[in-house]
């Protein structure tokens, strides 16, 4: 991929502010940014990487939550587990949507990593307090080795469209279950989620949660790809090919996690970090434990990606 | 007699425990082989020495008179282990080279926590020994709650005060053993380990435990096993939702989970104070009452088997429902106002069965006839 193409692949900040703003930018790093057509120009002679982008583009676009936990009292959930709110789902339901956050201040970092995590076409309108820590997340997923792998997955979800089925899907994704979105059910899982079905009614979906941890305890803690200890808060993408591992790992939590231990089913060999905030880091306490592979991610903010060599 | 006072009555009446209709699947994962003699119940299963003073507390100041308090724990220390003097009988569980742990319990603050003078006296005693104060280790989970109490001017320079997190925000996990856990699904939550303090498997080789005289809105008292269990491992808060608490087995099972079990050799338990409703907290002094006695013993079971029935025969002298009391009746779930404006009111079902639980996993003796208890008045 060359380097434009990549930088393209990074969410674009959509910016209405005036060219007086530019050091401000260029201080946080930011180059490339997302405008309204009738200042492109201004900004290219700024010496900026502009992309035209007018209010009727935007309204096109599928508008995300604001990512991050919040108190929902009003709700119920199956478990102690906090709300998070997350786009993953939304991504892996429609990879080829064109999507735009808009962000109260404090979550333009983790919307950017998260847009990135998912390889998704997004535009960030941020409180303009974040373009600081906006433009130290851009940075570092600027920096980040190329690795784009397909999904590993544990079951299927059969997309009907639905509005449910986004639902459970939001829940099986927050609840690290890997999945695969298909049109039909697929012989290449044991699990297929499919509403209206008779293991899969679509009462059930009226509990989404309920209905993933019913899933989850269908396939079995011990037969996932994936499992995450230490926070209730994060969320993992895992990515492979036959031989190299990408894992995303997303913290919604609000806070940084001093040790984050991570379960992945199968032998793999020591990799690497790289950590927002941290950049490049070791992983600890790599040890092989029933069937399954099992390191430590010293540290996590907003977000890290761990890389996992071919197995030799 | 009213309605009210009636159900009242009924509920005081002595309630036989119920069990849990179905006990989780629990995984223990350990490296680590216990002692020849695990200290839990370590030489005196059954056994507890109950020294009692009148003098040991100001119930006006709530202070604790230190002299006093030396001499109860010699008096009970010597009374427990047979030996002459009280360096003789600290001589019986430690040696110079031991690196020691002390698992207070801060979780009653500003009220009742594992008293100033009880700790000093256990690490001067251990000081007495040979055991430089920089093999002593002062331990919580949380370092908020250590810095709440603050013993660092009750002990001697180069004692180490030291928590696994900063507090209790499920953040923190370095300070937790990744290869030593309790692994169950309980509610469906994703983090389904408590892994133990990596102090505990990689530092320590002896522990003192030193709890306190209160009620737990959880498990209906938390004395030894629940200080030592909860106070050693991660992500415990896990075991109570919606009205429901799996501390019935979890209690035990963490206790029991080696190093853990071998090493907690000594029981304090610190009953000058004590809360007797809207326990484990005790921040006001609504429900703090003043037992005046500290428990000696190297079983906790035991002593918790009596714990049981100080903190019901104090709710039942003011009365409040039993700490075996299941009813749904004075169940508000997870209104904790509720709770601390009326001693009738659980926001768990209890489980003090965990006691008896954990007696079945070998950890002490529960049955009250064979439990020989000491009483001393100093």
């Amino acid at each position: 991929m060359s380097l434009l193409l990549w930088l393209a692949a990074l969410p674009c900040l959509y910016w209405t502010q005036g060219i007086e703003t530019a050091p401000s930018l260029k201080a946080a790093g930011i180059e490339r940014l997302c405008v309204p057509p009738e200042r492109a120009e201004a900004w290219r002679g700024a010496g900026f990487s502009p992309v035209p982008i007018g209010e009727g583009d935007l309204a096109v676009r599928d508008l995300l939550l604001a990512p991050g936990i919040k108190a929902r009292a009003d709700r119920a959930s199956a478990t102690r587990s906090p709300w998070v709110d997350a786009n993953g789902w939304r991504f892996l339901r429609n990879p080829a949507g064109q999507y735009v956050y808009d962000l109260p201040a404090g979550r333009a970092a983790l919307a950017a990593a998260e847009a990135y995590a998912y390889g998704a076409d997004a535009v960030l309108k941020i409180d303009p307090a974040d373009v600081e820590s906006l433009g130290r997340m851009m940075q570092f997923l600027s920096q980040l080795p190329a690795n784009e792998l397909p999904d590993a997955a544990d079951l299927a979800v059969v997309d009907d469209g639905s509005a449910p089925l986004g639902e459970v899907l939001n829940l099986l994704v927050r609840r690290n279950l890997l999945v695969k979105v298909v049109k039909a059910p697929t012989a290449e899982f044991g699990i297929n989620v499919k509403l209206g079905t008779k293991e899969y009614p679509l009462k059930e979906a009226g509990e989404p949660s309920a209905l993933a941890l019913k899933v989850r305890r269908q396939l079995g803690d011990e037969q996932r790809a994936l499992r995450i200890f230490g926070s209730e808060a994060v969320i993992g993408r895992l990515t492979r090919d036959g031989s190299h591992s990408r894992l995303h790992l997303l913290n919604y939590g609000g806070r940084d996690l001093d040790g984050l231990r991570v379960h992945l089913r199968g032998t793999f060999p020591e990799g690497v970090a790289y950590v927002a905030g941290a950049g490049r880091v070791g992983l600890e306490e790599h040890t092989a434990i029933e069937g399954g592979t099992e390191f430590t991610v010293p540290r996590l903010g907003a977000y890290g990606v761990v890389d996992l060599p071919p197995v030799r | 007699m009213d309605r009210r006072s009636f159900v009242r009555l009924l509920a005081a009446a002595p309630l036989a425990p119920a069990l849990p209709e179905a006990l989780p699947k629990l995984r223990v994962v350990t490296s680590y082989k216990p002692a020849a003699v695990p200290g839990m119940p370590g030489p005196h299963p059954g056994r507890v020495v109950a020294v009692k003073s009148e003098k040991s507390v100001d119930t006006a100041s709530n202070a604790a008179h230190d002299d006093v308090v030396r001499e109860m724990m010699a008096r009970g220390l010597c009374a427990l282990t047979g030996a002459q003097t009280a360096p003789e009988a600290w001589r019986r569980f430690f040696v110079p080279a031991d690196v020691v742990g002390i698992k207070v319990n801060c979780g009653g603050h500003p009220y009742v926590v594992s008293s100033y003078e009880i700790v000093a006296e256990t690490v001067r005693q251990l000081m007495a020994l040979g055991i430089p104060p920089a093999q002593i280790f002062l331990y919580e989970r949380f370092q908020n709650q250590l810095d709440e109490v603050n013993y660092a001017p009750h002990l001697p320079e180069g004692v180490t005060i030291v928590a696994a997190e900063t507090a209790n925000r499920r953040a923190d996990n370095r300070g937790y053993d990744p290869a030593t856990y309790v692994e169950a699904d309980l509610f469906g939550e994703e983090d389904t380990r408590s892994n133990m303090m990596r102090l505990v498997t990689q530092k320590l080789t002896k522990i003192v435990n030193i709890p306190n005289v209160k009620d737990h809105g959880a498990t209906g008292a938390t004395g030894c096993l629940k200080n030592i269990a909860y106070g050693s491992f991660s992500n415990v808060a896990r075991t109570h939702y919606r009205g429901k608490s799996h501390t019935y087995s979890f209690v035990g099972t963490l206790a029991s989970v080696e190093p853990l079990r071998s090493r907690t050799v000594l029981q304090i338990m610190d009953g000058l104070r004590g809360v007797w409703h809207g326990g484990p907290f005790a921040r006001t002094r609504k429900y703090v009452f003043y037992p005046k006695q500290i428990m000696f013993a190297t079983d906790p079971v035991a002593i918790d088997r009596l714990l049981l029935d100080i903190i019901d025969d104090e709710r039942k002298a003011h009365g409040a429902i039993s700490i075996y009391d299941r009813s749904p009746q004075y169940l508000k779930v997870d209104d904790g106002a509720a709770r601390d404006a009326d001693p009738n009111v659980n926001i768990i079902i209890r489980e003090p069965g965990h006691v008896e639980y954990a007696a079945k996993l070998g950890l002490g003796v529960a049955d009250k006839t064979a439990i020989k208890v000491q009483t001393i008045e100093a």
